[in-house]
């Protein structure tokens, strides 16, 4: 049973990350890309922690690789930001919708 | 061969329409690219570790995982940069 349990997890693990994969080359450009990533860093490590965890209990082992993924878990999101933000500066020249300077000319009253 | 070490060779199978898309992608995609497949790696570590039932390799994706977040940083920085 427990064997079953392990090979459940797995291979949701594996289908996830080949998934995603298979998406980060389908899609169109970098900003679609950055949204499969994030199942690749947070759905599959859980789903392989969970799988360490039913294996060998309550252990150094699972301890060290929840700690990894919880800093995975942690990290993934503000790295997709940065990219993201990073993308569009390199595309744009600024984050912002708007430069201060355009907003101004279209406070102005005429 | 152990249901981990099976996983973890799929999983490498997994980094490669990334690897695709770092080979031939511009900066921003292939960076995008390379955050996957850097999380695909160090959970192919962990695999491992538990395949050959060293408790000492543990640490190893421990330690990935706190790298690839300083090294996506850099990338994402030089991005940022126009480079």
């Amino acid at each position: 049973m427990r064997g079953i349990a392990v090979d459940i997890f797995l291979g949701l693990g594996v289908a996830v990350a080949i998934m995603s994969s298979i998406g980060i080359l389908a899609m169109r450009d970098a900003y679609q890309r950055v949204h499969y990533v994030t199942p690749i860093s947070l759905l599959t490590p859980v789903s392989i922690g969970i799988a360490i965890l039913i294996q060998s209990g309550w252990s150094s082992r699972s301890a060290q690789t929840w700690l990894a993924i919880g800093f995975m878990a942690i990290a993934s999101p503000f790295l997709s930001h940065a990219t993201m933000r990073a993308i569009r500066i390199r595309e744009t020249g600024d984050w912002r919708l708007t430069l201060p300077k355009q907003a101004d000319q279209a406070e102005e009253p005429k | 061969m152990s249901a981990f070490l099976v996983t973890a060779i799929l999983l490498l199978v997994a980094v490669i329409p990334s690897g695709i898309v770092v080979a031939r992608g511009g900066f921003p995609d292939a960076v995008v690219a390379f955050q996957g497949i850097a999380s695909s790696v160090v959970m192919v570590l962990a695999l491992i570790a538990e395949g050959f039932n060293r408790s000492g390799e543990f640490e190893l994706p421990l330690l990935g995982a706190v790298l690839i977040y300083g090294s996506g940083l850099v990338f994402v920085r030089f991005m940022e940069r126009g480079l």
